[in-house]
């Protein structure tokens, strides 16, 4: 687990940096996704709500489109999906009753979705982990002025 | 008609402040929602949209301005279309919109209808 600018970055997960997001194998098989650690502040600090596109579960997604969106009083946003696959479910229940839990528990109960992604292999050649990862999160953060906590 | 098209009708302005926000909010939310949004003012709408005003306009006491959802709109994605008929209603002239606002005729408000999917009227 790296840390930056107070922000976490789990050593073991794909990050696409440009759209805050991060992908990770399931024993399952299926891929996982969520939003990184800085959300937390470019959102604001304190969500109202996080809606899943439960109604696109078995659909395909490209990757860059809405998978969920974000609110709070002062901000709206999507989460954009750092994948391309099937839709196969949402953590709509859990963000339901606690919509902040993506931003204390980005990475573990605040996950937003899995998808099925046959092609898992070539498209994280696509997608930076470890310290390439860290490397530009810390271009970012430190471009952009943002820390977490 | 386009499935991912919607259109928002707005015709509250600056004497209904507390109606002010929300629209420019799911506004907002569509775009995020990967959905075409256009706005289109008329009658108090057309109000929001002089330069300076959005800015003086609080849908709540010590709230944000609406001028922070509007832009917050704009920088979106979102289209504004301004009614040239409303702008007259208003006592106001083309050069008295903010940028990034498309002025036209009454016609076109039918077509966006005719392209969306949903429309919703505040």
């Amino acid at each position: 687990m790296a840390e930056i600018r107070k922000c976490e970055f789990p050593d073991d997960l794909y990050y696409d940096v440009e759209r805050h997001a991060w992908a990770k194998v399931m024993d399952s098989g299926n891929i996982r996704v969520g939003v990184t650690a800085p959300v937390g502040t470019l959102s604001g600090g304190e969500l109202a709500a996080v809606t899943p596109r439960k109604k696109r579960i078995g659909k395909e997604i490209n990757a860059g489109k809405s998978i969920a969106t974000l609110e709070s009083s002062k901000y709206v946003g999507p989460v954009n999906s750092p994948v391309t696959g099937t839709l196969v479910a949402v953590n709509d229940e859990q963000l339901k009753d606690n919509p902040n839990l993506l931003i204390s528990d980005p990475y573990g109960e605040g996950w937003v979705a899995e998808f099925e992604v046959p092609d898992w292999d070539a498209q994280k050649e696509g997608l930076l982990t470890g310290e390439a990862a860290q490397e530009a999160y810390r271009n970012f953060l430190e471009s952009e002025d943002v820390s977490c906590g | 008609m386009d499935e991912d098209r919607v259109l928002i009708i707005m015709t509250s302005g600056i004497n209904t402040p507390r109606r002010c926000a929300t629209p420019f909010f799911f506004a907002s939310l569509a775009v995020a929602m990967d959905l075409e949004v256009d706005m289109f003012f008329t009658i108090d709408g057309t109000s929001l949209l002089k330069k300076g005003v959005a800015e003086t306009v609080y849908p709540k006491e010590g709230g944000a301005p609406v001028s922070d959802f509007l832009n917050d709109a704009i920088e979106s994605g979102v289209t504004f279309y301004c009614c040239t008929a409303s702008l007259e209603l208003n006592d106001m002239t083309p050069d008295d919109l903010i940028d990034g606002v498309e002025l036209v005729g009454g016609a076109t408000m039918w077509e966006l209808a005719e392209d969306a999917s949903k429309i919703l009227s505040f």
